[in-house]
């Protein structure tokens, strides 16, 4: 009994790992979504906090805890840079400039070898321990608990909903989406830095679309009202493939796609629905 | 002054399989207001209908293009139908739908992959026209020829669809403003279903040219084609399907050149690098009218 729950572990410990660094990625991007922001620039915040952490790794030598937040930072101070051009946009326009940002960074890391190792990759010598990845996880989320219940939290949900609206109660929008860019932009690169110390190895293909399309399904699946939701969405889209190969192995894209469809399809406002638990309170109440 | 002409011919080519995508991909993006990342597959699919029509079936080439444009509009009336309808009911936005047809995305490349055994196809000599005709001493391949003629063909038939006729009138009425064009007599559904239709055929055409001269029937091809046609879309503006052709041929162009006269590795430097600057600095694209829509 104790050898097969051992089994278990170790085959899903890894499962758990990916599931904590996508939740990085997943809370990243609900962050400015929450300000009514549609980005994929979550991966290329995190190309760059991950590059740099794996060359100060590397290159330097740096202890972990000097690597992580220099790698938050270079997110931070990437997604500020980007904040500039891209809050000037229209939402439309920004998704949009967004992909390209993506295709951009993967030709700026195919074409500098000298920071990233080009085609032939970059690997990392250090390893993510699985409670580093659940602590930090914890302590973000903590954090994010914080925040919004905090003025910005309230703010954010204002800026959402009518972003005139919010302006004529004194809320700046502009500010309150630079913030959550700067929050975006912190937690993509210390994903990206996390997502490399788990695989040990980046390759230019490493941050592409592929993720920041998963983590853009996973934070809508898991429910883009609650940064739960986030958490959430990261932990069932991590699983699902597993689960998907171990139950139909020759068809598991297919499987994927379609219950991705279903969920979205049955389920519009995601897992966690904050709003549905206001209804199902609401209507407790008034039966009593 | 030879190996620019015969490049600048290859360019205008490339150039107009990209346009051919891209006026799909905009239509529906201006129409229904979908951003729609299943779209590269409607080509994927269209090739591999046209290679087996043309390899299993043994059609001649016009009925394996026909295949092929077929196969692609079915295709998009279908995931429109399954994939955004139930959304539209609700007032789901862009977002769901953009989920939606990530799904589908996925969906269809791993069915195109099963479809061609995960192998990349390509269509056997004698399936289409090798003819090379010469211009003095510039060479024409029939292939290239078709693909730029058709882009013309197929620009000048949409942009006088959407600007002369009722149909055109009612699908603009329908991406301005679906309930106001309903209230002024539109029947939205079927308006929809044309656009999606549409769509889907030109890319279908894009899909199955694409095969040929690219030598690759598979489920890459609808990706490579997504990402380009998306950058011809922004850089035309996707509000007049003249811009979607002209920036095409243009993108076409510049990544032959850019690869003949710069260095390969920056082909797509280039293309992104336009991309992101149409979207900063003129995001309207080069044909778009300002728009008074609330920012």
């Amino acid at each position: 009994m104790m050898q097969k729950l051992l089994d278990l572990w170790a085959a899903y410990e890894s499962t758990l790992a990916f599931a904590a660094v996508n939740a990085f990625f997943a809370l990243s991007t609900y962050a400015v979504m929450a300000t009514g922001i549609l980005s994929f620039a979550t991966v290329a915040f995190a190309a760059v906090g991950g590059f740099l952490g794996a060359q100060l790794m590397g290159q330097f030598g740096l202890p972990l805890w000097l690597v992580l937040p220099a790698s938050a930072a270079g997110g931070c101070v990437a997604s500020l840079v980007v904040s500039f051009v891209f809050l000037r946009l229209e939402s439309h326009w920004l998704a949009l400039a967004s992909l390209a940002l993506i295709l951009i960074t993967r030709i700026l890391v195919l074409n500098a070898p000298m920071l990233t190792g080009g085609v032939n990759g970059l690997s990392v010598p250090i390893e993510a321990p699985l409670w580093l990845l659940l602590g930090l996880l914890a302590v973000v989320a903590l954090a994010f608990w914080r925040l919004s219940v905090s003025w910005y939290g309230i703010a954010a949900r204002a800026v959402r909903e009518d972003p005139a609206v919010a302006g004529s109660l004194g809320i700046a929008p502009r500010r309150v989406q630079r913030m959550a860019f700067a929050v975006s932009g912190a937690l993509g690169g210390l994903g990206g830095v996390l997502l490399a110390m788990t695989l040990q190895f980046l390759s230019p293909e490493t941050y592409y679309i592929n993720i920041s399309f998963t983590m853009i399904a996973a934070v809508v699946l898991g429910g883009s009202y609650h940064w739960m939701g986030a958490i959430v969405g990261a932990l069932v889209f991590t699983a699902l493939p597993q689960i998907m190969q171990a139950l139909v192995p020759q068809v598991q894209d297919l499987a994927r796609g379609v219950a991705l469809l279903l969920i979205m399809i049955l389920l519009p406002r995601g897992l966690v629905d904050p709003r549905a638990w206001r209804i199902r309170r609401a209507l407790r109440e008034a039966r009593r | 002054m030879q190996l620019l002409l015969e490049q600048m011919v290859n360019g205008c080519a490339i150039g107009a399989l990209y346009g051919l995508f891209a006026i799909g991909f905009g239509l529906v993006f201006s129409t229904l207001g979908i951003l729609n990342a299943a779209h590269g597959c409607y080509a994927s699919f269209a090739a591999i209908a046209g290679y087996y029509a043309a390899t299993s079936l043994r059609l001649p080439f016009a009925a394996s293009l026909v295949a092929g444009v077929v196969t692609g509009a079915a295709l998009a009336i279908l995931v429109d139908q399954i994939a955004f309808q139930p959304l539209r009911r609700r007032g789901a936005g862009m977002l769901g739908a953009l989920i939606t047809s990530i799904a589908f995305w996925m969906i269809l490349d791993s069915l195109a992959g099963l479809a061609t055994d995960q192998q990349s196809l390509s269509f056997p000599a004698g399936t289409f026209p090798s003819a090379m005709p010469m211009l003095g001493t510039l060479p024409l391949p029939a292939m290239q020829m078709i693909a730029i003629g058709g882009l013309i063909v197929v620009t000048i038939a949409i942009h006088w669809l959407i600007t002369h006729s009722r149909l055109g009138a009612a699908m603009r009425a329908v991406g301005w403003n679906e309930t106001a064009a309903q209230l002024g007599g539109v029947n939205p559904r079927l308006v929809i279903l044309a656009t999606a239709g549409l769509a889907g055929a030109t890319s279908g055409l894009a899909g199955v040219l694409a095969g040929i001269s690219t030598n690759n029937v598979s489920f890459t091809l609808g990706e490579g084609m997504l990402l380009k046609g998306f950058a011809a879309v922004v850089v035309g503006g996707y509000e007049d399907v003249r811009g979607a052709a002209v920036a095409g041929i243009g993108l076409g162009v510049a990544e032959v050149l850019s690869a003949q006269y710069i260095s390969t590795s920056m082909r797509d430097a280039i293309t992104y690098a336009l991309l992101l600057g149409f979207l900063v600095l003129r995001p309207r694209g080069l044909f778009g009218r300002a728009s008074f829509l609330r920012a």
